[in-house]
C-alpha cells in the first residue's frame, strides 16, 4: 500500500513516513531490519542518556500526540495521571481492532511490530510499569504470530527482561488473545477481559490510570499511539509537530474502504483535505460509482453527505465541526447506488450483536434500532415508526457505562436526519 | 491420569502460571482446548474445575460471552465471512449466499462438504473486502467465485487434526 504521495506541504512522499517508514523494505518485521533502520535507538537514548520518566512524558506531551484509538485524548497527559512511586503498574496495548472500517493496527504489526514493542517499553519506563500486555483480537492469527515473534526477539536482544541495556529498568511483556467481543476495545472492558472475565466495561471514575488491571494503575494505549513513540523520542517533539495541525500534530494512519480505486492503509499528515485524499491519493471511487456519503471515523462516526465532505480536512477539529468524528481514522465510502436504509440496518445489526448487555438503554436500544430498521426495509413500517426510532436513539445517548450505546445511536440519528427522503419508498401509509 | 492429553495438560499448566491471577488463564486455556478438539464440552469444563481448581462458573462466564468459543461440535472447516459495513458494501452478502448454496446443494446431492458458513462481524481487513477466515487462515477479496474455489481446495485436503480429534470424541 502506498504512503500518500503528493505535494501537500511541499514535502516529498518519504518525508511523511513515520509509522510506515519500513513499508517497502523487505523483511521489515525482523529485528535485524528494524535495527538497520535505527530501531531501538530511541530506547537506548532513553535508558543510556539517561532520561527520567518525567522527561519522556514531557517529550510526548510536548509532541501533542493524541490517542489514535478513537477518542484522541493526549497520550502524554494520560501517562502523567499514573501515580508516582513504587508498586505494581501496567501498560496494556489495545490491539482489539474491531471498529468496522479499521485495519491500521493490523497493518502496523504487518510492517513493523518492533515499533510497537519499542514504543511499549519506552511508555512502560515512563509510567513505571514492570509488566505490559498486548491485548489482541483472537481472530488476528497472523498478527498474533508477528507480535509474539517480535517480543521473543526483543527478549533475546536484551531489550526486555531484567536490567534492560544495563539500566535499573526491568520489564516483561506478554500477549493476551481476546475471543471475539467488540466491547473489549473499550479500555475498561478490555481490562475485565484480561482479568479472565466477561469483557464488560466499568464506570469511570476511577480511571484505569488509578485503578485498572487487578485494581492497579494501568494505562491502555492504542497500537498506533505507542508505535509512533520511538520516532518522537528520536526526532524530538518539534519535528513531530511539523506535521499536522496546531491542535492535532503529526501523521495518522487512515484506512479507506468501500468501492474505492485504491483501498488500503495510508499515512497522512493530520489536516489533509478529505476529498483530495479520496479523489487523488486513493484514486477516487471505482469506475461508474458516484459518491453519496462518507463515514469518516469508523462505523460509530455519524455519516457525512458528499456535500458536507467537500471542505473537510482530516483532523479531529474539522470533522467534529461537521458533526462527526475522526475516530480511528477509518474512512468508509458509500456510493450513490447503495440505499442508506440498508446501511442503517447493517450498522444496527453490528451494534445489536456487540452490545455487552450490561446497561438497559444499550441492550434494549441497540436491539430495537436493529429490529426497527429491519421492519422499515421489509416495508412494514410507517412514518411514526421513523420518529419512534429517532426517539429511541435519542434516549440511548449518555445514559450508559460506556459509549457503545452512543456509537449506535449517533449514526442512526445522522442517517435518519440526513437521508429522510430515502426512507419514503419503504414506508406504508 | 489427567482427562486432558499430555500435551494439552502441559499447555494448561503453563497458562496457569503465566499470568498474575489464575483466572486470567481461562481465555487462553479455552483457546488451547479448542485448538486441540475444535470445541469445548461440558466435560472439558468439569475437568478444568476438578483438575486445576478453576471455577466452573468463571469458565462458563467466559465461554458463553465470547463468540469465538464453540459449545457444540462444529464441521471441520468454518467459513467465516465478514458482513460488516465495508465488506457488505463490497458484496459480502453474495459471497455468503454462494457458500451457503454450495453447502446446501452438496448436502442434497448426498456428498456433504466438511464446511459450515458463518456471517461474522468485522474481521479488521476492511480494505481487502470481502474478508474471510477459514479456521485460522485469512483469505481476503473473496468473491463468490473465489469462495467456491476455496471450498474445493480445502475439501481436497486432509482434514485438520482438531477435526479428527473432534470426530473421534463424538
Amino acid at each position: 500500500m502506498p504512503t500518500i504521495a503528493n505535494e501537500y506541504l511541499g514535502r516529498k512522499p518519504d518525508e511523511y513516513r513515520i509509522l510506515l517508514e519500513l513499508e517497502n523494505v523487505p523483511n521489515s518485521r525482523e529485528l535485524k531490519t528494524y535495527r538497520e533502520h535505527g530501531g531501538y535507538k530511541a530506547l537506548e537514548k532513553v535508558l543510556k542518556t539517561p532520561m527520567s520518566p518525567d522527561d519522556v512524558i514531557g517529550i510526548v506531551k510536548a509532541s501533542g500526540l493524541r490517542g489514535r484509538g478513537g477518542a484522541g485524548f493526549p497520550t502524554g497527559l494520560k501517562w502523567s495521571f499514573v501515580p508516582k512511586g513504587e508498586g505494581d503498574k501496567y501498560l496494556i496495548t489495545n490491539f482489539d481492532e474491531g471498529e468496522p472500517g479499521t485495519f491500521k493496527d493490523c497493518y502496523i504489526s504487518e510492517i513493523s511490530p518492533h515499533s510497537l514493542v519499542e514504543g511499549k517499553i519506552i511508555a512502560s519506563y515512563a509510567i513505571g510499569a514492570q509488566k505490559s500486555y498486548i491485548y489482541i483480537r483472537g481472530e488476528f492469527h497472523n498478527e498474533i504470530r508477528w507480535c509474539e515473534k517480535a517480543i521473543r526477539e526483543a527478549y533475546d536482544a536484551g531489550f526486555l527482561g531484567k536490567n534492560i541495556l544495563g539500566s535499573n529498568f526491568s520489564h516483561d511483556m506478554d500477549i493476551y488473545c481476546g475471543a471475539g467481543a467488540y466491547i473489549c476495545g473499550e479500555e475498561t472492558g478490555l481490562i475485565s477481559s484480561l482479568e479472565g472475565k466477561k469483557g464488560q466495561p466499568k464506570l469511570k471514575p476511577p480511571f484505569p490510570a488509578v485503578k485498572g488491571y487487578l485494581g492497579k494503575p494501568t494505562v491502555v494505549n492504542n497500537v498506533e499511539s505507542l508505535a509512533v513513540v520511538p520516532w518522537i523520542i528520536n526526532h524530538g517533539p518539534d519535528a513531530y509537530k511539523k506535521f499536522g495541525t496546531e491542535k492535532a500534530p503529526g501523521t495518522k494512519l487512515f484506512n479507506v474502504s468501500g468501492p474505492i480505486a485504491k483501498p488500503g492503509c495510508y499515512e497522512v499528515p493530520l489536516g489533509y483535505p478529505l476529498m483530495k485524499f479520496i479523489n487523488e491519493d486513493c484514486g477516487g471511487l471505482i469506475a461508474g460509482k458516484k459518491l453519496k456519503a462518507i463515514i469518516p471515523g469508523g462505523s460509530s462516526a455519524p455519516v457525512l453527505t458528499a456535500k458536507e465532505c467537500e471542505n473537510i480536512t482530516l483532523d479531529y477539529e474539522s470533522i467534529a465541526a461537521a458533526g462527526s468524528m475522526l475516530g480511528s481514522g477509518a474512512i468508509i465510502v458509500v456510493p450513490e447506488d447503495v440505499s442508506m436504509v440498508e446501511v442503517l440496518e447493517n450498522l444496527m445489526d453490528f451494534y445489536a450483536h456487540e452490545s455487552c448487555g450490561q446497561c438497559t438503554p444499550c441492550r434494549e436500544g441497540t436491539g430495537w434500532l436493529f429490529k426497527m430498521s429491519k421492519r422499515i426495509l421489509q416495508g412494514s413500517a410507517n412514518r411514526l415508526d421513523i420518529d419512534k426510532m429517532y426517539n429511541v436513539a435519542e434516549h440511548m445517548r449518555g445514559r450508559t457505562i460506556c459509549v457503545l450505546s452512543d456509537a449506535a445511536a449517533d449514526p442512526a440519528k445522522a442517517i435518519i436526519q440526513k437521508f429522510a427522503h430515502e426512507f419514503e419508498p419503504y414506508l406504508k401509509g | 491420569m489427567s482427562y486432558f492429553s499430555d500435551e494439552l495438560k502441559k499447555i494448561i499448566e503453563g497458562y496457569l502460571l503465566r499470568y498474575e491471577t489464575k483466572r486470567s488463564s481461562i481465555l487462553p486455556i479455552l483457546h488451547a482446548i479448542q485448538d486441540e478438539k475444535d470445541w469445548i464440552s461440558d466435560a472439558d469444563v468439569e475437568a478444568l474445575e476438578k483438575e486445576f481448581e478453576l471455577s466452573a462458573v468463571d469458565i462458563r462466564e467466559v465461554l458463553t460471552f465470547y463468540t469465538m468459543y464453540r459449545q457444540k461440535p462444529p464441521k471441520p472447516y468454518r467459513f467465516e465471512v465478514c458482513k460488516s459495513i465495508s465488506c457488505w458494501l463490497m458484496g459480502a452478502n453474495k459471497t455468503i449466499a454462494a457458500v451457503k448454496l454450495d453447502i446446501e446443494n452438496a448436502e442434497k446431492e448426498g456428498r456433504p462438504l466438511p464446511f459450515e458458513v458463518h456471517a461474522v462481524e468485522c474481521l479488521g481487513q476492511c480494505g481487502y473486502a470481502p474478508s474471510t477466515l477459514i479456521n485460522k487462515d485469512r483469505h481476503n477479496n473473496v468473491t463468490p467465485e473465489r469462495a467456491l474455489e476455496l471450498i474445493r481446495e480445502y475439501s481436497a485436503k486432509e482434514l485438520p487434526q482438531a477435526a479428527k480429534n473432534c470426530a473421534k470424541l463424538k
